[in-house]
């Protein structure tokens, strides 16, 4: 639109020319082309009147007094180098020298006297289309610019800043010259997992970032409420999906580190391999792409699956999007796989992955233009877990909030869900209770304890009570993975069994009560060996699965089993002060 | 970087080949290269036997001819990538979308 502006405004020229006669007749053909005309009659006179009017148009004579044609025209163009007025010299001089002379002073073009008005007038209109081109791209140019800076602005101002635990997550988030498109997501979700997203989209600029908004809203959101993994993916492939146009796309790896179970569960749609590395940087695990990239098609395919890896505290996982890879040096190799899996090794030696890569990719390039964007994230394994615990010590609660607990007989609300077979399978009920206790009692630090119960009493129903596995899988780490397979199978082949859980809500004087009743129809599990009061024996005990009732518990003011195991209800009690806090 | 498209027994079958780097630069002869081939149930065979290099907007330009050829209830068929398009075609998984001969 500006570019139309500039045209319909009348057009300025200067004359700069030391002969009133010439002046006067260069301003008339001028003006009958349709330009506003100023004059000059010295060199010094015509820089100064073209800094103070800035013209669309300048005629230059050469041999003025004061200053000569071609002194001012290496003045106004070293003044002007934004502004692309163009300049034709206007002399009777009609040599090689002369001509060579004037573009060399930086002229765009030179008109030899005598010429007829016909002549001069196709000369102006020739050099001003040029002219309306040249500045038509640089407005082009310039707004493509902005483009670029709002959709770095989006990406860093916005996305970036919700980022959890990035004192502990090391980045590399080096853009292009041309922003183009990658993402870099954390969460932590109410169970403590750490979730992260690294996602390419296809593009350059703001082509490339429409997407992101909407994106890493639904990762924040879906995380915070604690739906799983591939719940997550599967929204943000839809929401792509209708988003984007057809070949616009998005490439990303998605990881959820769980402390817990020490493991990661992971899904690599479209970029290239990460890694788990141990603490001395020898390769673990690498996480191939196993789906077309999100976005693509309507929903995820039928066999979709996380992959699951048992990890120590000392690993790291590693996810690159393909611009490290792909980097180039002055004789066009690129930098490869080999070389960053070295440069991952010594990051990990020298404890800083991310500044190691960044330099040693650097250094490879050594200020080659950067054809696309550099991104790494490096994620400690271990130490997620405490910062939940800590919130999660359970607060003293005062005798008489205690006595009201027991003796409060009218709930204020109730909420109930029952879910059977394929929907058992595909629904995660927990979110969907946690969505619906912040719809009527708002949000709260306090629901994080409620969201840890409902999630391990649920998940016992399920996996213990419907599905009949043992934890005593858990007890090896290769344990861990063959138990989630095994769980993913009879999931799969779900058509009987239900579960069902219900809330009850109590007001009380100083806080409030939730009732949680979770009831399967399995045969039970053994939940005696591992309701022991004293959450300490397990830990202490160092096992690696049944930490789950025993945290119940402590959480909980009661905590009561019977129908062998298939039938539990759980007491929650918080005071005012843990609403406040 | 060229592209040449060949057309069989009356529009059901049309190759198109592509030599060089694939790349967004190709875009507009891309689409100009299937864009008037309306047939129904068309089989559109991508030629990538002389494609050096394919970057992310070449993956996205295949998808618009998928898109194409869905419309008409065709298919889209792709043949003979080398080793390195071959990388590029299997991280992102596109043998799950189309046929790669």
């Amino acid at each position: 639109m500006t570019v139309l502006v500039q045209h319909n405004k009348q057009k300025l020229a200067l004359v700069v020319d030391d002969s009133v006669l010439q002046c006067k007749v260069l301003k008339l053909l001028l003006e009958e082309e349709g330009y506003r005309v100023l004059i000059a009659n010295d060199g010094a006179r015509g820089v100064a009147m073209y800094i103070k009017h800035q013209p669309d148009l300048v005629l230059m004579d050469i041999n003025m007094p004061v200053m000569d044609g071609y002194q001012a025209t290496r003045k106004i163009k070293s003044l002007s180098q934004s502004n692309l007025a163009p300049l034709i010299f206007i002399t009777s001089m009609d040599t090689d020298k002369a001509f060579i002379e004037s573009i060399d002073a930086g002229g765009d073009g030179i008109l030899v006297r005598p010429f007829s008005p016909a002549v001069f007038k196709a000369k102006i209109k020739s050099i001003q289309r040029i002219s309306d081109l040249y500045s038509q791209v640089k407005s082009l140019q310039q707004a493509q610019q902005k483009d670029a800076e709002l959709a770095e602005q989006i990406m860093s101002g916005v996305i970036k800043n919700k980022n959890f635990g990035l004192d502990r997550i090391g980045l590399i988030q080096q853009a292009a010259a041309l922003f183009s498109g990658d993402i870099a997501l954390t969460a932590q979700s109410p169970s403590g997992d750490i979730i992260v997203l690294l996602g390419d989209f296809t593009g350059h600029g703001l082509r490339s970032c429409i997407g992101a908004i909407p994106l890493s809203e639904t990762f924040s959101v879906m995380s915070k409420k604690g739906f799983s993994l591939l719940e997550i993916i599967a929204q943000i492939n839809i929401q792509l999906y209708d988003l984007l146009p057809v070949d616009l796309f998005f490439c990303a790896t998605f990881i959820n580190i769980s402390n817990d179970a020490r493991s990661v569960y992971s899904l690599n749609a479209g970029l290239p391999d990460a890694y788990v590395f141990d603490d001395k940087g020898q390769i673990k695990h690498q996480i191939v792409s196993s789906h077309p990239p999100l976005g693509v098609l309507p929903s995820l395919l039928p066999d979709a699956r996380l992959s699951i890896v048992s990890v120590d505290d000392t690993d790291r996982v590693v996810l690159i999007s393909d611009g490290i890879l792909e980097a180039r040096n002055e004789l066009g190799d690129m930098y490869g796989v080999e070389r960053f899996e070295d440069t991952v090794k010594q990051g990990i030696l020298a404890q800083n992955v991310a500044a190691t890569v960044e330099q040693n990719v650097n250094g490879f390039c050594k200020g080659m233009a950067q054809e696309d964007d550099i991104s790494l994230i490096d994620i400690p394994c271990g130490g997620w877990q405490q910062d939940v615990d800590k919130k999660n010590i359970v607060k003293q609660l005062t005798p008489s909030l205690l006595d009201e607990a027991k003796s409060s007989s009218q709930s204020v609300w109730c909420w109930q869900l029952s879910l059977a077979g394929q929907r058992l399978a595909a629904v995660n009920p927990v979110p969907l209770a946690m969505h619906h206790i912040h719809d009527v009692e708002g949000t709260g630090e306090h629901w994080q304890a409620l969201y840890t119960i409902l999630t391990e009493l649920f998940v016992n129903a399920l996996d213990h009570g419907v599905l009949g596995l043992s934890s005593e899988f858990k007890a090896t780490p290769e344990g861990f993975s063959n138990y989630f397979l095994a769980r993913e199978k009879r999931l799969k082949q779900l058509t009987t069994g239900s579960v069902e859980i219900s809330l009850s809500y109590y007001l009380l004087k100083d806080g409030g009560k939730m009732d949680i009743i979770i009831e399967d129809d399995g045969n039970g599990f053994d939940h005696k060996r591992f309701c022991v009061n004293d959450s300490a024996k397990i830990e202490k005990s160092s096992l690696t699965y049944g930490r789950g009732i025993g945290l119940v518990s402590e959480l909980c003011e009661s905590l009561e089993y019977s129908k062998k195991g298939s039938w539990v209800k759980a007491s929650y009690v918080w005071g005012q002060e843990d609403l406040n806090a | 970087m060229t592209i040449d498209k060949f057309v069989y027994e009356n529009n059901k079958y049309v190759d198109i080949a592509i030599e060089g780097r694939f790349d967004f630069s190709f875009h507009q002869q891309f689409r100009d290269s299937y864009s008037d081939c309306s047939e129904k149930g068309t089989t559109f065979t991508l030629k990538l036997d002389q494609t050096s290099y394919m970057d992310s907007s070449a993956l996205g330009m295949i998808l618009l001819l998928k898109d194409h050829a869905d419309k008409l209830g065709g298919k889209v068929v792709i043949n003979k990538p080398n080793e390195t398009v071959k990388k590029i075609l299997q991280i992102a998984q596109f043998h799950r979308l189309f046929t790669i001969e």
